[in-house]
């Protein structure tokens, strides 16, 4: 059996009367690529949030590499290797890309405010400058880092922060619909990439998206889930015959487009 | 906007902004040598410097961590207080405590040990309100932390702390700025440094802040301020850096309200009111929120300004035989408010927007060599 | 026992509706701008100065008290339009500022035309005069205060819940944007929400200054401070809560100002203890454990930021 890294007993999330997330359970294992879709307002990005610590989970428990994280800050579970990038881009629009990545770095410190201030920690200083040269030359921003994050474009945007969350050395990374406003061959090159850093890094990859061909494409396995409960769970071809998951789409233009689209793709 | 941090080295724009600093301290040595000591400029340098580095301390919360905290007053209280407590001369104490039979403190601590102790005593203050007040959002930690500093204000006016605080009555004898001269043996000053003292600290304890700024600590305040859940997620633990921000900058209002102690020469509890934190806030926000160097150049505009450039709206001027009409006392300061009301509404930036020194001139050097390519 | 409490419950229950009115209008503006408007306690002391001038000026009373309170709300739909309209967009903390340095303006502004000098407010016959109740002697305005007060709340509650105005009002405070895209007047709905909050300031100034008879340029941050912080302790947005609170805060604060005497009288402490002292500071000590204990008060809605 591999190597648990995330599991997920049982959460609940409920906000006054709304239940967003309604006890859901999963698992996902070293060096897997896992999926989370469903239509809008399922319930995805509530779970990536008590996962992370936003949220404290009003059911349930989330186990990190067996030990019980629920309740923990998100700077705690950071430290504890997951990292994660959000839906709506949320860079330091005051800093450059450089000092975005650097910030990140600030983690693995070993240094306390006085050392740092009054410059005692050049080494450390000088190896998180050099780490954030080298993660950014690895995702193609080296050439970008002296401009304002946020006067980059969207894509570049999305880049930088997956290269944000990489820079505080996580084992599990998660990530919120990293395609969004992508065009399709920014997508495809985005899935190539995802690959690459996880082979690389030796992540774990857990990630929201509604880019089916992207989806299908990468994933080991889905899970899908429809007002905050699980409906589905196997690997694309398995998900993509589910009669559970097509009825959930069905409806939903936009998403039951690209859900037929992306079986065309993977069957032919 | 462009700015290059990524410079591992000191770059020129550093060292021309150092010279220049360096080149002003001379500058004041040298005119406080010739000029009167009554000159009006050693008084508007005097009260700037002070000024700048409780701006800067402001600026540090509010600014760069964004915490908007309105307790600046409170700790500049608690920094005045300790500083003149500790350092009234043993032999004048019968003296200032003459209500409270000399006082309970009966020895006298050396001046530097004595500011250092007020900005620790701030910091210690702002470490017990920061633990309920810091989880607050904004505006709330904003009245709570002004809230803090009625509370204070109160506090050392109460008779029964009296044999410590003197009540409400004013604490004075203690050595001011101009105990800092050098005198000969005839009692005659040889060197003149009640100007250049004040501003060396207050240089210091700004070098400081802007070497703390600069460290990897300063850029994850920066990224509470741009984005807190961001923040949080990349593992910057809030509660902690927003204190360490919190007690940091309290530390300096610290040593800067034991600055204004000397520098007025008494201190009275009730003259730390709002309206001064307020006037200090207005001073950041017309140097600009998140600039250093525009808290410093705004801190010495605003009090010369006050003290000295506008002094002339306050009386009766005649042009001729035509009177100027408006102007009498209390006309400056409605000129003053009108000033910051402009610059609040349309120069939102303030002078310097998020610019320091360095930059601007790396901005000349650019500018420069563009026209050289050419 | 009785007897010595009495009176400062008395004042407290007066000063409480006093600051009541002034603290409908933070609470209003706080539910539908978010922003704490540092410059109401200063109208309300502008108020008071209008007044003061306008009957020097000779006009009679009955003229000068609806001109003042009509004025009085001009200002502070002035002061927003000026002020605060230019900044809807910006961070939230450039309004505060805005709203700080308005406050400074208009206390610099009344230092000078006053020169600084405490003015002695006009003496309103009847609501002046003195009156004797349960034994404690105390000015007509004392009873009339909380009376006032209260019928002044049931108007603005049934105008919030029965007016179109008032239900704009509650749709802004509710959701800014949408209420925007609904076609609800943004701007005229704000202007209303400062025109009442003002109003009723005139209203409080009215009442505060027959109580303490003269105005200073300062005269205005104590009670706006309180006011607020009234507000916030009953919930910001919520009008009950606002008064509630305002009451809460204006009893304990007269009971702390005779802590001393009434303690002495009781023979809990030996001699007077200067606890006067802190009856500003309780106000503050108050709102910094309600913050801690409890953030949004005791009748405030709880919000959950989005991620």
């Amino acid at each position: 059996m591999s190597e648990n890294v995330l599991h997920i007993d049982h959460l609940t999330m409920r906000f006054g009367g709304v239940v967003a997330v309604n006890d859901l359970s999963m698992d996902i294992n070293r060096g897997e690529i896992v999926a989370l879709i469903g239509p809008n307002g399922a319930g995805k990005t509530t779970a990536f949030n008590m996962v992370t610590g936003v949220y404290t989970p009003t059911e349930g428990k989330v186990v990190l590499a067996g030990q019980d994280v629920t309740g923990k800050r998100p700077d705690e579970i950071t430290k504890l290797g997951v990292a994660r990038t959000f839906q709506n881009i949320r860079l330091f629009s005051s800093m450059t890309v450089f000092e975005n990545v650097l910030t990140a770095k600030h983690l693995r410190r070993t240094s306390n405010f006085l050392t740092a201030t009054f410059r005692m920690n050049m080494a450390e200083e000088r190896r998180m400058r050099a780490e954030t040269e080298k993660l950014l030359r690895e995702v193609d921003l080296y050439d970008l880092k002296d401009e304002m994050a946020t006067s980059l474009p969207y894509g570049k945007q999305r880049l930088l922060e997956i290269a944000r969350a990489l820079a505080t050395e996580p084992k599990l990374l998660l990530l919120d619909e990293p395609a969004a406003g992508m065009n399709p061959q920014e997508t495809d090159d985005l899935g190539a990439f995802i690959k690459q850093i996880k082979d690389k890094f030796d992540l774990t990859v857990f990630l929201i998206e509604h880019h089916m061909n992207l989806v299908m494409g990468i994933s080991d396995r889905i899970y899908v889930i429809d007002f905050g409960k699980q409906i589905a769970e196997g690997t694309p071809a398995q998900v993509q015959d589910n009669p559970a998951v097509i009825a959930a789409y069905l409806g939903v233009d936009e998403d039951e487009g690209q859900l037929s689209q992306a079986d065309e793709e993977v069957r032919g | 906007m462009e700015r290059n941090i990524n410079r591992k080295r000191i770059d020129s724009a550093t060292i021309i902004s150092a010279a220049i600093v360096l080149c002003l301290y001379i500058a004041v040595f040298i005119a406080e040598q010739i000029l009167p000591s009554t000159s009006m400029l050693f008084t508007v340098l005097k009260k700037g410097a002070t000024y700048a580095l409780v701006a800067v301390s402001m600026n540090l919360c509010n600014g760069f961590t964004g915490i908007f905290s309105l307790g600046q007053a409170g700790f500049m209280l608690i920094g005045a207080y300790v500083y003149g407590i500790f350092t009234i001369p043993v032999i004048s104490r019968a003296d200032v405590y003459q209500y409270y039979s000399g006082g309970l403190v009966q020895f006298t601590l050396p001046v530097f040990v004595a500011m250092l102790l007020a900005g620790l005593a701030a910091a210690f203050f702002a470490f017990l309100i920061g633990l309920p007040v810091l989880r607050l959002k904004s505006d709330y930690l904003a009245i709570a932390t002004l809230g803090f500093a009625e509370i204070i204000r109160a506090l050392f006016q109460w008779d029964k702390l009296g044999p410590v605080t003197n009540g409400s009555n004013m604490l004075r004898l203690f050595p001011t700025f101009n105990d800092f001269n050098i005198r000969g043996a005839d009692g005659q000053v040889t060197v003149y440094l009640s100007t250049l003292v004040p501003l060396l600290i207050s240089g210091v304890c700004i070098g400081a802040i802007i070497l703390l700024i600069n460290s990897t600590f300063g850029r994850a305040l920066k990224a509470i301020r741009d984005d807190e859940i961001a923040a949080e997620a990349m593992g910057v633990r809030l509660a902690s850096h927003k204190r360490l921000a919190f007690c940091i900058s309290s530390f300096f209002a610290g040593v800067g309200g034991a600055m204004l102690a000397m520098y007025q020469t008494t201190v009275q509890a009730k003259s730390f009111t709002t309206a001064m934190t307020y006037e200090i806030l207005l001073i950041v926000v017309i140097g600009g929120i998140g600039s250093v160097t525009g808290s410093c150049i705004s801190s010495f505009l605003f009090v010369a300004a006050s003290e000295w450039w506008l002094r002339f709206l306050d009386q009766k001027q005649m042009i001729g035989n035509f009177e100027v009409p408006l102007l009498r006392n209390g006309f400056r300061l409605v000129v003053f408010s009108i000033i910051i009301m402009i610059v609040v509404l349309f120069f939102r930036r303030g002078i310097m927007g998020t610019r320091e020194l360095p930059d601007i001139i790396r901005g000349w050097q650019r500018k420069k060599k563009g026209g050289a390519s050419k | 026992m009785w007897n010595t409490v009495f009176p400062y419950i008395l004042s407290g229950i007066s000063v409480g509706g006093q600051y009541a009115l002034i603290a409908i209008g933070y609470t209003m503006v706080y539910g539908i701008l978010r922003l704490i408007n540092f410059a109401h306690g200063d109208v309300f002391m502008v108020s008071g100065i209008i007044m003061v001038y306008m009957a020097a000026s000779g006009a009679p009373l009955w003229l000068c008290i609806p001109l003042v309170l009509i004025l009085t709300a001009l200002i502070g739909f002035v002061i927003e339009r000026v002020a605060y309209k230019p900044l809807r967009t910006a961070p939230r903390m450039s309004a505060m500022i805005s709203a700080i340095g308005v406050s400074y303006t208009l206390q610099n502004l009344v230092l000078y035309i006053t020169g600084g000098l405490n003015q002695i407010y006009p003496t309103i016959p009847w609501i002046s005069d003195s009156v004797t109740l349960f034994g404690a002697t105390t000015k007509v305005v004392t009873v009339v205060t909380p009376i006032l007060t209260l019928i002044l709340v049931v108007a603005l509650v049934l105008l919030i819940n029965h007016t179109k105005i008032g239900m704009a009002m509650r749709a802004v405070s509710r959701d800014f944007e949408t209420s925007q895209l609904m076609g609800i007047k943004i701007n005229s709905v704000i202007s209303t929400t400062f025109v009442i909050g003002t109003f009723l300031a005139g209203v409080a100034s009215l009442l505060y200054f027959t109580n303490y008879t003269t105005v200073i340029q300062t005269s205005g941050a104590m009670p706006g401070l309180k006011a607020f912080v009234a507000a916030v302790f009953g919930g910001i947005g919520s009008i009950p809560g606002a008064v509630i609170g305002a009451f809460i805060i204006g009893i304990a604060e007269n009971i702390i100002k005779g802590l001393d005497i009434i303690l002495f009288k009781a023979g809990i402490i030996p001699g007077p203890m200067g606890l006067a002292t802190f009856s500003d500071a309780f106000t503050f000590a108050l709102l910094i454990i309600i913050l801690a204990v409890k953030p949004t008060g005791l009748f405030g809605e709880k919000t959950t930021d989005k991620v």
